[in-house]
């Protein structure tokens, strides 16, 4: 059964309209004009108990304005809502209770209190029984290493510290669907690497189902299965990781370093990508054109002393997609 | 568009614990504390240097003598401690740096939260009131009231303190709709010591100018309950000074609740 369902969600902003310079900005105290813009525009989506959906899309597509009408923050313009049977901005303090969240560049922790304090705080505003919370915090102070900084105030934490203590607070009382606003933001490799593994662990092992938005794909690569790209408030693609891949890892990039220099570089069946110097990135479907017969040509025009054959990572397709917009089988076949 | 959040059970504990926790945050900021009981005593000493001054050089009102201005202005002082507390900053802050989005992700009620934040402020500094009146003693003298004008006093200051409450929490609400309210903010705050009755008292000022002074809200915080400890207000008045404090109260009380209402559904229509 889904436990979150959205149909033809849609939520629309009224934004002053600026006019530009000074005179536009004296005569924006006097009259207003307002503009309006959807933020989300007519998303339908349904997740399954225990599923974790990377919900990806550029700045401003939709994300944050979804996340927020999912957590009972906003009310939606029109369509409906339902997590976990209930209707988040109807009945916010239930919803808050099946929820968790963790928003990477805000901290629910208390600036002032050792995350100790915090924690408590937190057990009882979720009246989390005393025991259970014991064992999660005990469980969670051992998976994320908290113990040495338990008692230092949050502000003296590192931002890894941080948000370590930030996602055992989010978890304390056992939510069953998580939402993840850009966990990793701004964190080194290893702390990136032990929030992976703690998300992973959680959906594992507790089934927490979980929304995870983030601009890191490569969080998207180790932990979601399945992707979910919305821009312009809509969604442009739902499904496996894989099929992404499949539908638009049909480009691949040749990378060749000129010998001598050359004008002018061009090869049959190839569009030149890029080129710094002498090192020139040309991208071909390898479906219309082989690896082989390109390196063939390129080698009978010029004279190069490097060849390597990058594949798309999920990174460029992301791109691809956000700058050509995305056209279900579409791009890349033969036509 | 109706918002309508429906009410689980309620508990009162995670307020309490929020209240405890804002009072331990207060004390452990040792050099406020320090600066803030020091600037009572500077100016309870100021003040009364200012008023055996006036009253040596001009002929003393019959309303307040001597004795009885320098009590006033001492237990004003005294006052201002928990009075001049921005208690409910936190809505502001919050709505700042957009954190009130993750307020609203939790099973709380969200202004009972900045309530009992506010609240626990509040307290330490009521506590603060005990060594700074001891100390003030070292530059005062002041008069001690009958027991049951000191009741009275209390229960007025209650209330007057609930009524610069209203006040702080309606400022800090317009912070939804224009994050700019410092100037506002300065204006009332500026507003309330002069007509409030904290640093001159209203029965100083010109007969007409009092008569208007001394019904609005401001006087309410300061004015009534200073008056009601100096003995300017006797028992007889006592039910209608404590009435109209009252008055402003539940209206206050009222806009709060509407002004919170507003400002929570443009929140929820319009994001942070």
């Amino acid at each position: 059964m889904a436990i979150i369902e959205t149909a033809d969600l849609r939520k629309v902003f009224r934004s002053v309209k600026r006019r530009p310079g000074v005179g536009g900005a004296i005569a924006a105290l006097f009259s207003r004009e307002y503009e309006e813009k959807a933020a989300v525009d007519g998303i339908t989506m349904s997740l399954e108990a225990g599923e974790l959906v990377g919900y990806l899309g550029p700045n401003g597509a939709g994300k944050s304005t979804t996340i927020k009408m999912l957590t009972g923050i906003l009310v939606p313009t029109s369509g409906s809502i339902s997590v976990a049977g209930l209707v988040p901005h109807r009945q916010r303090l239930e919803n808050a209770q099946n929820i968790g969240v963790v928003f990477g560049q805000r901290s629910q922790l208390y600036w002032d209190l050792p995350l100790r304090e915090s924690f408590a705080l937190l057990r009882s505003i979720y009246d989390v029984p005393r025991e259970r919370f014991r064992e999660n915090l005990d469980h969670f102070i051992e998976i994320l290493d908290l113990d040495e900084f338990m008692d230092t105030p949050v502000r003296q934490l590192s931002l890894g510290e941080r948000m370590r203590g930030d996602f055992a607070a989010a978890m304390l009382h056992d939510p069953k669907i998580v939402y993840l606003d850009e966990p990793t933001i701004g964190l080194d490799v290893v702390a990136k690497e032990a929030i992976r593994e703690f998300i992973t662990q959680l959906n594992r092992e507790r089934g927490t189902t979980i929304i995870l938005t983030t601009h890191d794909l490569a969080d998207i690569e180790r932990l979601a299965r399945r992707v979910i790209l919305i821009d312009d408030g809509t969604i442009i693609f739902d499904g496996p990781i894989s099929r992404l891949r499949e539908e638009y890892g049909t480009h691949r990039t040749l990378v060749i370093t000129l010998a001598d220099s050359y004008e002018d570089v061009q090869i049959e069946g190839a569009d030149v990508e890029s080129r710094e110097g002498n090192v020139v990135r040309l991208r071909f479907d390898r479906r219309r054109t082989s690896a082989e017969a390109l390196i063939r040509r390129a080698m009978e025009r010029y004279a190069l002393s490097d060849i390597a054959i990058v594949e798309p990572d999920i990174d460029s397709i992301v791109r691809r997609i956000y700058r050509e917009g995305y056209t279900e089988g579409a791009i890349g076949s033969p036509s | 568009m109706s918002v309508v959040f429906s009410r689980p059970r309620f508990r009162l504990e995670p307020y309490v614990e929020f209240a405890k926790v804002a009072m331990a945050k207060e004390a452990t900021y040792r050099f406020d504390v320090f600066t803030n009981i020091a600037s009572v005593l500077v100016r309870v000493y100021i003040l009364r240097t200012v008023w055996v001054a006036l009253y040596a050089h001009n002929a003393a009102p019959s309303e307040l003598p001597l004795h009885a201005v320098i009590t006033y202005s001492t237990i004003a002082m005294l006052m201002s401690l928990v009075m001049d507390i921005d208690q409910t900053r936190i809505l502001r802050d919050s709505l700042h740096d957009g954190s009130i989005v993750l307020d609203f992700t939790k099973p709380m009620r969200v202004p009972l939260y900045f309530i009992a934040n506010g609240t626990g402020e509040v307290l330490f500094h009521a506590v603060l009131m005990i060594p700074a009146l001891a100390l003030a003693l070292f530059f005062v003298h002041i008069d001690v009231p009958s027991f049951g004008t000191l009741a009275a006093f209390l229960v007025s200051f209650l209330l007057g303190y609930s009524v610069g409450f209203c006040i702080n929490f309606i400022l800090n609400c317009t912070a939804f709709w224009t994050l700019e309210i410092t100037a506002v903010q300065f204006i009332v705050t500026w507003i309330t010591d002069l007509v409030g009755g904290e640093l001159v008292p209203l029965v100083l000022f010109p007969a007409a100018l009092q008569n208007v002074l001394v019904v609005l809200p401001f006087a309410a915080m300061f004015s009534t309950p200073l008056l009601i400890y100096v003995g300017h207000i006797p028992p007889a008045q006592y039910a209608g000074a404590l009435g109209l404090q009252a008055f402003w109260l539940i209206a206050l009380g009222a806009v709060s609740v509407v002004m919170w209402r507003l400002g929570a559904r443009r929140l929820v229509s319009q994001g942070g």
